[in-house]
């Protein structure tokens, strides 16, 4: 983590105008795709993600599959221009250890007993990034996993915090992200405060530790008010409209 | 207006009526799928999406993917493929399919009615066929999701009569959300837009009859109705 | 499969024995295996440690090279860490491309050692923009017997804590030595029915469903951590389980560093 030579906080705000304990804006729209059998689209500030699932479908090879139960298979992706030094095509480090980590961010919440020897496959693609794309990336899965029909105990959601200027803030920018002195993404259920992700990167007390998990569990329940509204009013939306014809 | 719930939502605290797509955790019930709750009997959620999972006693239309004696393997429209035994062949009594002739009485290709015999644990599913079992000749095949096949049949069969009665069709709804349609080229247009209009709307109120309005004043129109 | 087989099996039998307050080798939840560091084996590489935690064996050695550093910090070291789940470790490695549990492993590693920023890497920089030692901490994996993450935390910093630093190799001259600021340790824990277990053993470790690894520094601070594995954390749980990393990690230090 760098020294801190870019002042990230001036009188009490940040540099995008935020408070500490503010999220940036979201946008999720449900069922955005023709082919897959769920989607999502997912905005966190000037994240723009994308999430597929296709399944439960057959599962190759064959003798990979789970005789009791469905194979969840998770596949985080940057697209080469959706970061300033363009990003060679493929899977990286990084994107590999961000796909392990999201799958089993929603492993909990899947019931893979229904599909027996299927694989339910999870696609997030990243066209545009801004730092917190796992989180970006966590929240609009477990909304297209809904959308296709997966059967889950809950919806899982997720958010990033992190140190910079030596103050806790919530989901940090590129720019926070680069410069400050902690990275935290979480990703939460909110109904039981169960968490199914946590990751830290930089350097904390565990006071600070510990005070970053509740801000970064609070803010999952704001951000889970937002899945589920979308997935609820995408179908009262059409509702609506017939009675208005 | 029917009640949408998504994975997670708390439906009621009468764990004894927790039936389909729902799951009991501390004396209360949650809904495991996206969809619409159903109170009625017992407490479930009617799925928006998902998969077909082949259930005995389901009558189904499978499309010939495999042939791999002494079994066919269909395509069910599920994740899971399901075999058909040459045994099963109602019309082979006498004569004996062999290795090399399987597809001189079913193809690669070919549609079929047929009913889920059995599934076991491990997914295997057994089908066996119907009498009139041989689906082609002049009509159409469309597929919908199934969990709109309830809709498309409605309520006591009200919504399949009438679309079978407006359209002047032979229409054949099998649990897959597999449909045969058989009819007038123009007849079966009409059906195949109408159906489908009644997948996109499932989930709402008043359904059957903005369809029947639809239908009579597509009729009276003489085709130019709005789709 | 067979091995599936025999998991299923050593699952309930780990969860009987933790129902019952006991593991399977006797150990208290919070007791780690017999730990042991051996350092500078390796004559070739600049800095070597061989840690044994009971039968999992890991060894480290670190690689220095010269190159160019990174555009974004032109005055900067690089560190790059690199995992090998070698076959001959476990009947479960095969050889190929590293998957996704090796880069987890030398990435959770990493964060651990960059995060507590033991090694200055601005001392690391000969020529701004030009030319600076890339350090490469390499783990072999040789035995996985569970908990590769603190065996190979624990061999990464004991290896860094002597390295030779290979100047007549390039010509140069300059400190022999590499000041090494922090000894961070990491702590691996599960959770098997309810109870926190320090140390997973193998069988421990395919019985749990949720992991968590704690890193910290001399000061208590903490400088790297990961959840893994397909279950849930409550937040109590992972508060405790954070007291228990520290707590260890200082005595891990205390004796071995």
């Amino acid at each position: 983590m760098k020294e801190a030579e870019v002042e990230l906080i001036k009188e009490g705000k940040r540099l995008d105008g935020r408070g500490f304990e503010d999220l940036r804006s979201i946008k999720i729209e449900v069922g955005v795709l023709k082919r897959a059998d769920g989607s999502c689209y997912f905005e966190l500030g000037d994240n723009k993600v994308i999430a597929a699932v296709y399944g439960p479908r057959e599962m190759h090879p064959r003798h990979a599959q789970d005789a009791k139960m469905a194979v969840v298979k998770f596949r985080y992706n940057m697209a080469p221009f959706s970061v300033d030094d363009r990003k060679r095509p493929g899977p990286d480090r990084r994107s590999i250890e961000i796909s392990k980590v999201s799958r089993e961010a929603l492993d909990p919440v899947i019931m893979r007993e229904y599909y027996p020897k299927t694989a339910i496959e999870v696609y997030v693609e990243l066209l545009q990034s801004d730092a917190g794309t796992r989180t970006a990336g966590i929240n609009a899965a477990s909304v297209a996993l809904a959308d296709a029909g997966i059967p889950m105990k809950d919806l899982v959601s997720s958010v990033a915090v992190g140190k910079i200027d030596g103050e806790m803030v919530l989901d940090l920018n590129a720019m926070e992200d680069n410069h400050g002195e902690a990275d935290m993404p979480v990703a939460v259920i909110a109904r039981t405060n169960t968490i199914t992700a946590l990751q830290m990167d930089g350097r904390l007390t565990k006071e600070e530790f510990e005070r970053g998990l509740k801000l970064a569990m609070g803010a999952c329940h704001q951000i889970y008010e937002l899945q589920r509204t979308a997935l609820i009013e995408r179908y009262s939306k059409s509702e609506n409209k017939k009675e208005e014809e | 207006m029917y009640k949408v719930v998504v994975p997670g939502d708390f439906i009621s605290e009468e764990t004894n009526r927790a039936g389909e797509s729902t799951y009991v955790e501390e004396g209360k019930v949650y809904a495991t799928r996206y969809g619409i709750v159903d109170e009625r009997e017992e407490i479930k959620v009617v799925a928006l999406s998902g998969k077909y999972v082949p259930v005995k006693g389901d009558v189904v239309i499978g499309r010939i993917a495999e042939i791999s004696f002494p079994y066919w393997i269909v395509d069910i429209a599920s994740p899971y493929d399901a075999r058909l035994h040459v045994s099963e062949f109602a019309g082979a009594s006498d004569k004996k399919i062999e290795f090399g002739n399987m597809n001189s009485y079913l193809d690669l290709g070919d549609l079929i009615m047929t009913k889920v015999m059995n599934v076991n644990v491990l997914m295997r599913i057994e089908l066996g066929l119907k009498e009139d079992f041989k689906i082609g000749g002049r009509g159409r095949l469309i597929e919908i999701s199934h969990t709109k096949v309830p809709r498309v049949i409605g309520r006591s069969g009200s919504m399949i009569r009438m679309l079978k009665e407006k359209c002047k069709c032979f229409i054949f709804i099998a649990k897959n959300g597999r449909i045969w349609i058989e009819g007038r080229e123009d007849d079966m247009n009409l059906a195949s837009a109408v159906i489908l209009k009644i997948a996109s709307e499932a989930h709402t109120s008043g359904l059957t009859d903005r369809i029947a309005d639809f239908l009579d004043s597509f009729r009276k129109g003489k085709g130019k109705g709005q789709v | 499969m067979g091995l599936e087989i025999v998991d299923d099996i050593r699952k309930d039998y780990v969860y009987d024995l933790v129902k019952s307050g006991k593991r399977e080798d006797g150990r208290g939840f919070r007791e780690y295996r017999k730990i042991s560091v051996e350092r500078d084996l390796i004559k070739r590489a600049e800095g070597s440690a061989r840690v044994k935690i009971g039968d999992t064996e890991v060894l480290v050695g670190i690689k220095l090279e010269l190159g160019e550093p990174f555009p974004d910090t032109p005055d900067k070291g690089v560190l790059i860490t690199n995992a090998e789940l070698v076959p001959l470790a476990s009947p479960r490695f095969e050889s190929g491309p590293p998957n996704e549990n090796s880069i987890q492993l030398a990435r959770v590693v990493d964060r651990g050692i960059r995060g507590s920023e033991a090694i200055d890497l601005e001392k690391l920089c000969i020529e701004e923009g030009e030319k600076v030692w890339i350090v490469f901490i390499d783990i072999h994996v040789l035995d996985d017997n569970g908990n590769l993450v603190d065996a190979a935390a624990l061999g990464a910093i004991a290896s860094l804590l002597n390295i030779r630093m290979p100047n007549e190799r390039y010509g140069l001259t300059g400190e022999n030595t590499l000041p090494i600021r922090d000894t961070p340790v990491a702590v691996t824990m599960v959770k098997i029915d309810g109870n926190i277990l320090a140390d997973p053993n193998f069988d421990e470790g395919n019985a749990a469903t949720s992991r968590l690894t704690v890193i910290s520094n001399a000061d208590g601070t903490l400088s790297g951590m990961q959840k893994s594995g397909s279950g849930g954390l409550k937040e109590e749980e992972i508060a405790e389980m954070v007291e228990i990393g520290i707590e260890k990690a200082g005595e891990i230090r205390e004796r071995y560093l």
